[in-house]
């Protein structure tokens, strides 16, 4: 097993954990945990804020070297981790975005009652399994031409609704419109595109999921109204990402970087952290070459809520707008961006590296849709496999503290192997399905090394958010029935 | 000597591979990560491919070759078991590898690994004759 970490944390208050700048060489400011004192102890069983500790050695890092509270031990940053990096003499680091380039989640809701919905639930779970391909290596339904992979790769999910899987008030719920700006094809790799091409309307495996939820705790009423949701409601929410072609655009870029980093005279304390000046010609490529890979994925997630409301409408009888399916909001939880945050009183353009960190803006942000605008935008945050979800939104200390971030999901306390140990001879699907919960898996492995007993409970990880005051709470979604690649 | 040991880590997998040299260390490094992929019993032959990479050093070498066997993987749909390592230098290796045309129902694919990764990587002769190779895969 791995060893324990055992650096200096800080106490700051009961919610923050201090790693001061003074604990090894070449950390350029402090990290900060945010954490309960009780993830504290299970946080320091592995190498975690190590990692905190390096990416705090980043040329060019704005404010703290940040974790969230489902931090947990990954290569490069730690997963929950966020770097700004400023444009000029900042870098960017492809370790700081993960080989899931926008690994992300949607909500698409409904106007349906758990009532309406639970006489149909095999039907619903069998027909979403059999239309949204998924599982190791699997492939959409669709095969598009380069030249359309190129416009998947410029426009994201736009170019996907303009193909008539969607509707035209979709992309204004989606981060960043559904398409990422400054993405460049030619920046991607003849062999990311084999790889990527025949697997866009894919979930994929792992911890990638489709999960039908109800409604079951509101906590903030007014929010959860301007956000359309109303307890004993039915929503879906889809996990996936850029599949294989942000893997591979991660590989070439981070090869790419090893090679650069001694002529741009930059050392990191871990290769996983190799990085390029921001505005080098091997940052650049990497930054269009990674948009790329988040219009992939928003353009992948686009076609699959296609699907869904397809089989919706298949099973109810009814259109997709009757049944009220909108996009609640999308947002993506492995990615960098330029935005522009206030640091000591100053305006500034910041390179925002969120690595398993959910971008949470708060009310009053210029780019949220005028709809979210007065209220904040509506953060997703995925439990593991039969715990639920929760939908949160942003608030402005996030903006002041994290660049208007906060934390993405639940976080692994357990390796594969030993879940696989722990889980031997169980029936998984048979145990989730006494709690309520049906399951439809392309593999059994993956139920296994997946158990919910393999990772924080959410329900702690979102506590400490709201009470650090980075997020507010406005519900919580119980699970009905979820499909695992 | 064993080929090779899987390593535990919260979220991903981490692997150790032996050779009595580096050309055997790079071909039991392969077959590690690919027997996290499926069962090396399952596949036989039918594919075979030379590869060929560039690296800055051992490390690096390492990393990028087992990126390239994971990219046949998913891009020519083949699962492979045999590595023949024909040229090993510093900046550069040549192979053989081998295995069969991905097919659903003979190989149960056990999980999809991402990409290998440079953290903590590890390349080293620890005594004569006995090499010793580290690395961390994103799962």
């Amino acid at each position: 097993m791995a060893e324990a970490w055992k650096g200096p944390l800080q106490k700051v208050d009961d919610w923050r954990w201090l790693i001061p700048r003074s604990y090894k060489k070449g950390m350029l400011t402090d990290g900060m945990i945010y954490a309960s004192e009780k993830m504290i102890s299970v946080i320091r069983k592995d190498q975690a804020p190590e990692q905190v500790a390096n990416v705090a050695c980043l040329p060019g890092i704005v404010g703290k070297s940040l974790a969230m509270p489902d931090i947990h031990w990954g290569y490069g940053f730690p997963i929950g981790g966020v770097a700004a990096t400023e444009e000029k003499g900042g870098v960017i680091s492809p370790g700081g975005v993960g080989f899931d380039i926008n690994c992300g989640v949607r909500v698409i809701k409904t106007n349906l009652t758990e009532e309406e919905v639970k006489p149909h639930m095999e039907k619903l779970l069998s027909l979403l399994f059999s239309h949204i391909p998924s599982g190791v290596g699997s492939e959409g339904k669709l095969s598009f031409s380069i030249p359309e992979l190129e416009r998947v790769m410029e426009k994201g999910a736009r170019y996907i609704i303009s193909r008539g899987f969607g509707f035209g008030e979709d992309e204004e719920n989606i981060e960043e419109r559904g398409a990422m700006e400054g993405a460049n094809p030619e920046a991607v790799s003849a062999k990311a595109r084999e790889r990527g091409k025949d697997q866009l309307g894919s979930l994929g495996s792992g911890n990638h999921f489709l999960e039908l939820e109800v409604v079951e705790r509101i906590f903030r009423p007014d929010l959860a109204e301007a956000f359309g949701l109303f307890p004993g409601q039915v929503i879906i929410m889809v996990h996936t990402g850029s599949r294989g072609l942000g893997h591979q655009v991660c590989t070439d870029y981070l090869q790419e970087m090893q090679k650069a980093m001694s002529r741009y005279g930059i050392s990191v304390p871990d290769r996983q952290l190799a990085c390029a000046p921001c505005n080098s010609p091997e940052g650049r490529g990497y930054f269009e070459a990674m948009a790329c890979s988040a219009n992939f994925a928003w353009a992948n997630r686009q076609l699959i809520t296609h699907w869904v409301r397809e089989v919706f409408e298949q099973v109810f009888q009814k259109s997709a707008p009757a049944l009220g399916m909108s996009i609640l909001y999308d947002v993506a939880h492995n990615i960098a961006k330029w935005e522009e945050h206030e640091v000591e009183g100053k305006k500034m353009k910041l390179c925002v590296h969120r690595k398993g960190a959910t971008r949470a803006f708060s009310a009053g942000n210029p780019t949220l849709p005028p709809h979210y605008r007065g209220v904040g935008q509506p953060v997703l945050i995925p439990g593991d496999m039969g715990t639920g979800s929760y939908i949160l939104v942003g608030t402005e200390l996030a903006m002041q503290e994290t660049f208007g971030s906060t934390c993405h999901g639940a976080g692994r306390v357990m390796s594969r192997s030993e879940a696989d140990r722990r889980s031997k001879g169980r029936d998984i699907a048979g145990e989730l399905k006494e709690r309520g919960i049906l399951v439809r898996a392309e593999s059994k492995a993956t139920l296994r090394e997946e158990i919910p007993e393999a990772y924080k409970d959410v329900g702690e990880v979102v506590e400490v958010v709201e009470r650090a005051g980075i997020s507010k709470k406005v519900v919580y979604a119980r699970p009905l029935g979820v499909i695992k690649g | 000597m064993d080929k090779f040991e899987i390593l535990d880590h919260t979220a991903d997998v981490g692997l150790v591979a032996w050779g009595k040299s580096k050309e055997e260390l790079f071909a039991n490094a392969a077959l590690g990560m690919f027997s996290l992929i499926c069962d090396a019993e399952e596949v036989d032959g039918g594919f075979t491919t030379p590869v060929e990479v560039e690296g800055s050093d051992y490390e690096d070498l390492l990393v990028t070759w087992l990126n390239e066997l994971l990219y046949l993987f998913e891009a020519e749909e083949v699962v492979l078991k045999q590595f023949t390592i024909q040229e090993l230098g510093q900046y550069y290796l040549k192979a053989q590898v081998e295995g069969e045309p991905l097919n659903s129902q003979k190989h149960h694919i056990k999980r999809v690994v991402k990409a290998c990764t440079y953290y903590e990587v590890k390349v080293e002769e620890v005594e004569p004759q006995l090499w010793r190779a580290q690395v961390y895969f994103d799962i």
